[in-house]
């Protein structure tokens, strides 16, 4: 146990540097009051580890991420997400100890799908992406406290991005269902549940802006030069994948058109291309082991970024306006991962 | 008022590892590389392995790789405990 004579900023901040915790913002202090009420109504036991974090090995329990839950300023409805967060990020395809201990910018995105939007108050609509909604803000530091604290990922020791960025402080966002024309994100890769998240090592979003055009090919044409681009980890790694969020007017527009979201995966697949020299010139040791590059022999055939449309994870976010964007990811050795959030 | 309250961090299933030991002489040794595929990580451990491998009067260095994000694979793992009594590894970007 902690104990501190007062939970004054200035105490707490020097419990935190003590110890080398916490990410730089003020906290709450995790009292057993405050961790109770962040369990409460928890159907299983509170020492259950949901995941073990690497580097540090750390055990996750379920209390563990409440006491993290609570320093993060996480209301008890957006707990069942950061659960389930815990537990998408000890899937062996996350990878997490490649996410930690890259020199990568790697932050983790936290997709919140369904019904657990509205209930645990997510914003998703205009900026949904930023501030000023404490379940979005929270959810994403309290995963950040937990890598930092549960699984040891501090900067420069067991962390060792070179610049880091912006969204390693927290980086969640909430579908938006009721704008979206096409059933709910993880519906489309076979998850039917009420409740879902999905976390990513990925980089921060990438803006991708179109207000002028009135058919959808100009929209996407301009988000897939956003996407193939030589300086991204999804360059050298044909099989990494891209998160693509939508605002809700660009895909009103493809909709209107007719398209699917898998028409919007494939137009993307045909359009975010370079020529083949380009590809060889800058990464010709991912050719030696590309097998869908072999036989390429013209330099100026276009070959896609990604080495299949499947890659491509279209959802819709955001409010009123005509901003969409591209998440480019860590790279092909970290998968993305949906899971069901259990409510309680 | 004095408050109370949880660690953040909590246990560690981390088990303890300790070092192989040091192979203090190198004459005949056989020398291995496990490169992480990283531009210049191999460059530069293989010259040394080269280098090593001419002075102590052992053969050819082995070298075997890996993808950076990964483990080893076992496979790999087994070969260099069979054939090697000193591997040189690291990492670089």
């Amino acid at each position: 146990m902690l104990e501190v004579a007062d939970e004054s900023p200035e105490r707490l901040y020097a419990l935190l540097e003590e110890h080398g915790w916490g990410d730089g913002l003020p906290i709450v202090f995790p009292t057993e009051a405050r961790v109770e009420r962040m369990l409460q109504g928890y159907p299983g036991p509170v020492d259950e580890v949901l995941a073990v974090l690497p580097p540090r090995s750390g055990a996750a329990t379920v209390k563990t991420v409440a006491v993290n839950a609570v320093m993060a300023g996480c209301p008890p409805e957006v707990f069942p997400v950061v659960v389930a967060a815990v537990r998408a990020m000890g899937q062996p395809q996350f990878n997490l100890q490649s996410v930690q201990a890259t020199t990568h910018a790697v932050a983790i995105m936290v997709a919140v799908h369904g019904e657990i939007v509205e209930k645990a108050g997510y914003n998703a609509g205009n900026g949904t992406f930023g501030p000023g909604w404490r379940a979005n803000a929270t959810t994403g530091r309290a995963i950040r406290l937990i890598l930092l604290h549960v699984a040891g990922g501090r900067p420069g020791d067991g962390d060792a991005s070179t610049q880091g960025q912006p969204a390693k402080y927290g980086f969640c966002f909430a579908e938006n269902t009721a704008a979206s024309p096409w059933p709910i994100y993880p519906r489309s890769i076979g998850i039917d549940a009420p409740s879902a998240v999905t976390v990513a090592g990925t980089e921060g979003p990438h803006n991708s802006h179109d207000m002028w055009s009135t058919t959808p090919q100009p929209i996407f044409e301009k988000m897939a030069t956003v996407m193939a681009t030589l300086g991204s980890n999804n360059a050298p790694m044909p099989e990494a994948e891209f998160f693509c969020v939508l605002c809700p007017e660009h895909a009103a527009q493809a909709a209107s058109a007719g398209w699917s979201r898998r028409d919007v995966q494939l137009f993307l697949f045909d359009r975010a291309r370079l020529p083949w020299r380009m590809w060889r010139d800058h990464f010709d040791w991912r050719y030696r082991e590309s097998p869908w590059a072999t036989g390429v022999t013209d330099p100026e055939q276009l070959m896609p970024i990604m080495g299949s449309p499947d890659l491509i994870k279209v959802l819709v976010a955001g409010g009123p306006g005509k901003h969409s964007c591209v998440i480019p990811s860590f790279g092909s050795m970290a998968l993305s991962v949906t899971m069901p959030v259990e409510t309680w | 008022m004095v408050s109370r309250g949880f660690r953040p961090d909590g246990t560690t299933t981390a088990q303890q590892h300790s070092l192989a030991p040091v192979r203090r002489v190198l004459g005949g040794a056989r020398i291995a590389v496990l490169d992480n595929n990283k531009p210049n990580a191999g460059l530069l451990m293989v010259s040394v392995a080269e280098t090593l491998a001419a002075r102590a009067g052992g053969p050819t260095p082995l070298v075997l790789g890996k993808n950076a994000a990964l483990p080893a694979p076992d496979e790999v793992m087994a070969q260099i405990r069979a054939e090697a009594d000193l591997v040189l590894t690291g990492s670089a970007d």
